[in-house]
């Protein structure tokens, strides 16, 4: 049904010796692509009703558009020099939306996100130097392509060079410790920017992970290094970590931010196993997070403009003024802390059962403890606005709350987000086809 | 054509600019500009006939002037590399004066507007003659002629900073010059030659019979200080921010993409053609030359990044890339030097670029050239902000653009060095987001907008169409095209450099 390998390739052009531009389809772009279209039209929807509320809709949609389909190239790229120059168009389109109300926080968080990923793309290219001299080619198309006679003696520059690599990529995925742009990047873009930023940018750097680790270098060639160990601690306390800001701070979009920080490196932690059933749980977690978490902005999109409530405690009552709304961000929370029979628990499930099931020492108890742990404080941090929203208490509305009327956000902006909190809900009911299509991907990496 | 007419074409394009030169003296300014813009335009079509006939006859030839041998006469010699350098050198010459144009007639005098023609036709001839010379005493004569003319084209508007400018300039590129002829004297003295090919024997012989050894380095490295003294590598830089920063926009591109250009150009052919680069290599000068290269690429984007001028932030970041050239040099392989020549091209198109189109912006800002002035500028002069932008990416390293190529030779080149290695690839990385801090920051000041700055700072923006100075659109557009076509077609002319550059050995 989905292919596993590369089919040939489609080549554009040729930058230099040994640097070609082409493209392939292969099982991973076909699912990075998948929920990216399925992102990109919902909130596409979201964002024409959104956006009369912003200046200049006109410069947002063009970004929009054109990082739609640098997005694309990204996750058709054959080998690592079209996905670096996708990558890099892909900061740089990604920048426009960032910055587009231009106020002071926006360009000084701007110039933040393009100094941490341009940080990040260069570690990665620093990388690609290197690979480029100790690999056959770096063409996406199998398993693993070092050369290993060239390599010899080299190995251990080469690990260094890789956990470089690692830090740079996860610098997008939001991890420690190059996470700093995200919190502050989310809340000066428009919600519709955040939503893609969060749903589908960050996963990117998963995307360039997985590219870099399992078709470039090799499952095999980590197994048990200093390296795989680095890995999986840095992804567990950015678990960790990032679900501990997200549940100190006060303001929305900085808590869902956060929240995200945690969130990819579920994924991340799950890459840096290399054991099948966690690779299928981080796969599966890409869809759900992307689901999940861009409805989650979504709404925060809804908190900003609709209501005017940038922080979590003038949300009080807002159930009672739009309950249908605030079910649906329930229902993202639920999945988002991985409540059966919700998606999130289904990915959350795969990824502890690969820990366990690692032959990782410590770290194969130790990560589902701090997953449990950080799924608490999920908890701790998306359900209270939910329980407030629908049951004030005493206070019974919030200042801004009591202004509005009672009424549900306007329908173009309501659609999208119920079709997220469906999917979020109903993937989890029935995952099997695409527990499938990521088993048969992990089957082919492992 | 036949090659029997064409193998003339250096020697024209050499007399024909060295003579214009003086013809612009007694032409009034507008006809002195036009006798300019056809004589770099008539040199870079011969150029252009010169490379293709020495591609198709797959070779190089020395041309000996009037027919008498060495070491009566004087020679030239002509392959691949030359020929390209020549024309590429044409091409961003006349770019730059077509593109500095309106800035320069309101800020020259009338009256000697001629003069800077005569300036800028003695400039290429000195240009042309480093590139083809065969002898290096004719080489330094022109190095000379070079010297003065750029003093002449940055004084040309005569204020207070431009004297000064062109006062340090004169004083740390005559000392450069000083210690070449030293240079070239001491070589004289040791093997009784001048021609390079000549000298390039004996100087074998020398170190085959392992005889004065000290006096050769010596002679090296005198040679090699005063062109890198000429060409700013750090720390001989400090004539530089000031000469490129307060001189004439079309000076200012001139003199950073082409100078110092020419005189890397002839240090390569030192190493080539008159030592011989095994010997090069084996000396310590190499490891000189890439420490210093790499405190270049540091100090310069440093320096760049604390500027708020933004055409002196530009002349800092120009240190910073002849960091890389000479960084290049000191990895010691064909490699290194191949992507120092491919640097030297990428440089050229980029930094030239800049420089016009800061121009612009300051244009449409009060002819103010501070960054925080700029705000908006990129809404006020559209062409020029676009341009700005694709130079700046293409400064910072980004894919599709120039300077990504030159950046991926320079990693393959240090790949294959093991000490050097890691030191190339973390400059690199360092540089680069160093170049990202500045590069990235002015462009985000000229597309931020207006508003967020009070109004009676904003007395004197004015708006500039595309249609106010048509040919400058074009202009853009040619500097662009050229940066797209080093960026994505690079290995056509990479091979041709390196195919000029194995017929130097």
């Amino acid at each position: 049904m989905i292919p596993m390998t590369a089919m040939a390739p489609f080549h554009l052009l040729t930058l230099g010796e040994g640097l070609e531009i082409s493209f392939a389809t292969d099982g991973i772009s076909l699912l990075f692509m998948g929920i990216t279209t399925v992102i990109w039209i919902l909130v596409g929807i979201y964002a024409v009703a959104y956006m009369k509320h912003e200046e200049r809709p006109g410069q947002f949609f063009a970004a929009y558009a054109l990082l739609y389909v640098i997005l694309l190239g990204l996750d058709l790229s054959a080998n690592l020099i079209t996905m670096y120059l996708c990558y890099e168009l892909m900061t740089l389109v990604s920048m426009l939306l960032v910055v587009h109300n231009h106020s002071r926080e926006a360009i000084m968080a701007t110039l933040k996100y393009l100094f941490y990923s341009l940080c990040g793309a260069y570690l990665g290219l620093f990388g690609i130097f290197y690979l480029n001299h100790y690999c056959v080619d770096l063409n996406f198309g199998s398993t693993g392509r070092l050369d290993l006679s060239a390599l010899a003696g080299h190995e251990q520059t080469l690990l260094i060079v890789v956990f470089l690599m690692l830090i740079g990529f996860g610098t997008k995925a939001g991890m420690f410790p190059l996470h700093g742009w995200l919190p502050s990047a989310h809340p000066v873009a428009p919600s519709p920017a955040s939503a893609v930023l969060s749903a589908i940018i960050v996963k990117s750097g998963v995307l360039a992970t997985i590219r870099t680790v399992y078709n470039i270098i090799g499952a095999d060639f980590l197994r048990g290094t200093w390296v795989q160990t680095a890995w999986m601690s840095l992804t567990l306390l950015t678990v960790f970590m990032g679900s501990m800001l997200a549940y100190r701070e006060p303001v929305i979009k900085k808590r869902f931010a956060y929240s995200t920080v945690s969130q990819v490196s579920y994924i991340l932690f799950g890459l840096s196993l290399l054991q099948e059933q966690a690779f299928t749980g981080a796969l599966l977690h890409v869809w759900f997070h992307a689901m999940i978490k861009c409805g989650l902005f979504l709404c925060a999109g809804v908190f900003v403009v609709i209501c005017g409530c940038k922080r979590v405690d003038e949300l009080h009552g807002i159930g009672r003024k739009m309950p249908v709304f605030l079910a649906c961000y329930t229902c993202f929370a639920l999945a988002l802390i991985g409540i059966p029979p919700t998606s999130g628990f289904v990915s959350k499930w795969q990824l502890a059962l690969g820990a366990l099931d690692a032959d990782v020492g410590f770290f194969s108890w130790f990560g589902p403890v701090v997953l449990l742990v950080s799924a608490l404080l999920t908890a701790g941090y998306l359900l209270p606005i939910a329980m407030r929203g629908f049951f004030p208490g005493e206070v019974s509305c919030s200042e801004q709350v009591g202004l509005l009327e009672k009424k549900e956000p306007p329908l173009l902006m309501l659609i999208p987000i119920v079709i997220l909190a469906i999917a979020a809900v109903m993937s989890g009911i029935f995952p099997t086809g695409l527990i499938n299509v990521c088993r048969n991907l992990a089957a082919y990496f492992l | 054509m036949t090659h029997d007419f064409v193998q003339n074409f250096p020697l024209f394009c050499i007399i024909l600019t060295l003579f214009s030169g003086p013809c612009c003296m007694i032409l009034r300014g507008r006809w002195a500009r036009y006798v300019n813009l056809g004589v770099i335009s008539a040199v870079g079509v011969m150029s252009l006939f010169v490379l293709l006939d020495v591609c198709a006859r797959g070779g190089s030839y020395v041309y000996m002037m009037g027919h008498f041998p060495a070491p009566w006469g004087n020679e030239i010699r002509v392959g691949p590399l030359e020929a390209f350098m020549a024309l590429f050198f044409c091409i961003i010459m006349l770019l730059s004066m077509i593109g500095g144009a309106p800035q320069r007639l309101r800020k020259i005098e009338a009256s000697k507007e001629n003069l800077y023609y005569v300036m800028v036709n003695l400039l290429l001839s000195s240009l042309l003659a480093l590139i083809y010379t065969n002898d290096l005493f004719t080489a330094y004569v022109f190095v000379e002629i070079n010297t003065i003319s750029a003093c002449g084209m940055i004084m040309i508007c005569q204020n207070g900073h431009t004297l000064e400018a062109a006062t340090r300039y004169m004083i740390m590129s005559l000392l450069g010059s000083g210690l070449l002829l030293l240079g070239i004297c001491f070589l004289y003295g040791l093997t009784g030659h001048l021609l390079m090919s000549n000298i390039k024997e004996a100087v074998a012989q020398l170190v085959a019979a392992g005889t004065y050894h000290a006096p050769l380095m010596v002679a090296v490295g005198l040679m090699c200080v005063g062109l890198a003294i000429k060409s700013a590598l750090f720390p001989f830089h400090s004539w530089l921010p000031d000469a490129y920063g307060y001189s004439t926009v079309s000076s200012a591109a001139i003199l950073s993409s082409l100078v110092s250009k020419g005189y890397i150009f002839l240090l390569i052919k030192i190493f080539y053609r008159v030592i011989g680069f095994d010997i090069i290599c084996n000396s310590k000068i190499i490891n000189i030359f890439f420490v210093f290269g790499i405190a270049g690429m540091m100090f310069g984007s440093i320096s760049a990044a604390r500027e708020t001028n933004i055409r002196r932030m530009i002349a800092f970041s120009s240190v910073a890339q002849i960091g890389y050239i000479y960084m290049g040099f000191g990895l010691g392989t064909g490699m290194g030097v191949l992507a120092s020549i491919y640097h030297i091209l990428s440089h050229a198109a980029t930094k030239s670029l800049l420089f016009v189109s800061a121009a612009g912006l300051s244009e449409s800002s009060a002819d103010s050239r501070e960054l925080a002035d700029l705000t908006g500028a990129g809404y006020r002069n559209a062409s020029a902000g676009m341009a700005f932008t694709v130079g700046a990416l293409s400064m910072v390293g980004f894919p599709l653009f120039s300077g990504f190529i030159s950046k991926i030779l320079f990693a393959q080149a240090a790949v294959n060095q093991s000490g050097k290695m890691l030191p190339t690839l973390i400059a690199l990385a360092l540089s680069t987001i160093l170049n990202v801090i500045y590069f990235m920051r002015a462009v985000i000041v000229i597309y931020t907008p207006l508003r967020s700055i009070p109004a009676e700072r904003r007395e004197g923006y004015r708006r500039i169409r595309m249609s106010t100075y048509p040919q400058i659109t074009v202009v853009f557009g040619c500097f662009v095209l050229l940066n797209l076509v080093l960026g994505l077609m690079s290995q056509p002319i990479v091979e041709l450099c390196a195919r000029g550059l194995g017929m130097f050995g």
